[in-house]
């Protein structure tokens, strides 16, 4: 299959960002944006919207009330103990092992819920258009086939905003 | 937009009303209730300090953290600071109600008590005001400082003013660490002589810093709804939610720890405190307490859409100021005045501090201009985005 990209290359956010706003007022659809930190405005250009914050905060929201009851079973149900003359729903120690617990299903469930998503797996082959978005560059990618032979308009633009680079590549997954 | 702020003629006349109100029913207090009346009104003066020492605190931490966001709001927490001078005069006040307020004043409690006689050399009246005048004095010295340096940033510009403030806000926080300690030490802990907690002070100070910036949000808002701050969008108001949202959880954790540890040991001389603030019919304090200061603010400023809503923000900023004088209340009314009391004196103190609190703030609001057009992150701060 071709899977032939165009590959812009940016020294700097500001820059690229203004390209990405740009190609996409003309119209051409962004294939995905490589940048060494977070862009949160580059999501937003994509249109991607998340709802991760939701699904944490209801992994948190659940975390908490089953180790409550779980704790609630064990020291009040179960096999209540007298411990110095507590009452054995002591529920102001319970809340500390429940503050750790839920901090500690959400990070897992978190990482759990975004690498099916995002299909990571350990070993996986992986795409990667230019290697030195990992070092100190921003790289916006456009799948060809989607151009319509407007390339010489796209290369110009990405050009005039900057760009230190722009090429055509084959992506292949590596190892 | 270097216009300065002309406090409304209405605001002035209403603070005046309100501390002159407040000062009847005050009069009237201490003539019927004396020690009621001295709790109220080391409730209320240690409030509204606490605020302006709240507000010290976060713009010291916006200097030191060289904070951009923050730059043109930095008028209010300075106007805020301007109460230090004023709450130090009142402090001096309860000279006269340290039989009223304070047990280890009593001769016959020194003479009988062991462990007022071992904290003695600390806990004396002399001793404690010297230790007051040193607190205010380096509170007002070290905020006169912070305001000086930033009015002159606006005559000259340059960075000189901005390191400046720095450097200040740094000496600041070291000494506030040490003084506000002792003080909350001194003036609130003392009530109970015989009960210590170490995680105490910090509880009490991060309180202070929770509802100093409240009161600076809310302040804010309302100068936004007059029309200034035009500039101000959804990320400041976000960050502003978030400072809130974050320090409303820092309370919380401090405050449960507090209560948690000493109700997990059990012992005596530890859990005597919550035993006061338990019985006599107290306890409903102690839960609405936790519901206003971390669970509401929590609960409401967590979700965006509740977190970048003006009204949303403002109505828990009104909240915590409540929640500040509760929690106050829980920790001076019980050793004080030993049965849940609420009338009118509770009310006129609180108005008259308040208007003290309005008129002062207004007046160092408006002697210099609102935006400090020439700090050096003024850009950063009108053009703020996060997401």
């Amino acid at each position: 299959m071709d899977n032939k990209h165009i590959i812009g290359v940016f020294d700097e956010e500001d820059a690229l960002m203004e390209a990405v706003h740009e190609v996409k007022e003309k119209g051409f659809r962004i294939g995905e944006i490589y940048s060494p930190y977070p862009l949160h405005e580059a999501i937003e250009a994509m249109g991607k919207t998340s709802r991760f914050a939701f699904v944490a905060f209801l992994y948190g929201f659940a975390g908490a009330a089953a180790v409550l009851a779980f704790m609630y079973y064990t020291a009040v149900i179960d096999w209540p103990v007298n411990y110095g003359g507590k009452p054995t729903n002591a529920f102001p120690s319970f809340i500390v092992v429940t503050i750790i617990i839920t901090i500690l299903t959400v990070t897992i469930l978190s990482l759990l819920t975004f690498s099916v998503r995002a299909k990571i797996y350990p070993g996986k082959a992986y795409i990667l258009p230019d290697a030195r978005s990992t070092d100190d560059k921003f790289v916006v990618i456009f799948d060809k086939s989607l151009l319509n032979g407007k390339q010489t308009e796209l290369e110009d633009i990405l050009k005039q905003k900057g760009a230190v680079e722009v090429y055509e590549k084959e992506l292949k997954p590596e190892n | 937009m270097d216009t300065k702020i002309t406090i409304p003629k209405g605001l002035t006349y209403a603070a005046l009303a309100m501390i002159i109100a407040g000062a009847g029913v005050m009069a009237y207090s201490f003539a019927t209730d004396a020690s009621r009346a001295w709790a109220n009104l080391l409730l209320n003066n240690y409030m509204f300090l606490s605020l302006a020492i709240g507000a010290s605190f976060f713009i010291a931490i916006q200097h030191i953290s060289q904070s951009g966001w923050s730059a043109m709001f930095k008028r209010i927490p300075e106007a805020f600071m301007a109460y230090i001078p004023y709450a130090g005069v009142i402090m001096l006040l309860i000279y006269f109600g340290m039989h009223n307020l304070y047990h280890w004043t009593h001769e016959e409690a020194l003479a009988s008590d062991a462990l007022i006689q071992h904290k003695s050399p600390y806990l004396n009246l002399p001793f404690f005001f010297i230790r007051m005048v040193i607190f205010f004095i380096i509170w007002t010295v070290m905020t006169q400082m912070i305001r000086r340096a930033s009015l002159a940033e606006d005559q000259h510009g340059g960075m000189l003013y901005f390191e400046k403030s720095e450097l200040y806000s740094k000496i600041h926080i070291f000494l506030l660490a040490l003084t506000f300690t002792m003080a909350s030490f001194d003036w609130i802990m003392s009530l109970d002589v015989h009960w210590f907690s170490t995680i105490f002070a910090l509880k009490n100070f991060v309180a202070a810093f929770l509802h100093g910036s409240a009161t600076i949000v809310l302040v804010i808002l309302l100068l936004n709804k007059r029309g200034y701050f035009g500039e101000m969008n959804k990320s400041h108001l976000l960050d502003f939610s978030r400072y809130i949202f974050m320090l409303c959880i820092v309370w919380g954790y401090f405050a449960f720890s507090q209560f948690m540890l000493i109700w997990y040991g059990n012992i005596p001389e530890e859990t005597e405190y919550f035993a006061h603030r338990w019985d006599g019919g107290f306890k409903m304090i102690f839960y609405v307490n936790f519901a206003i200061n971390w669970f509401l603010p929590f609960v409401f400023l967590l979700p965006q859409i509740l977190n970048k809503n003006k009204n949303v923000v403002m109505t828990i900023a009104v909240l915590l100021i409540a929640g500040q004088w509760l929690d106050l209340y829980e920790q001076i009314f019980p050793v004080v005045v030993h049965h849940p009391v609420f009338g009118i004196q509770e009310i006129g103190f609180f108005i008259s501090f308040a208007g003290l609190f309005i008129f002062i703030t207004a007046k160092a609001l408006a002697a210099a201009p609102l935006i400090p057009h020439k700090h050096p992150y003024l850009e950063e701060s009108l053009h703020h985005h996060v997401h």
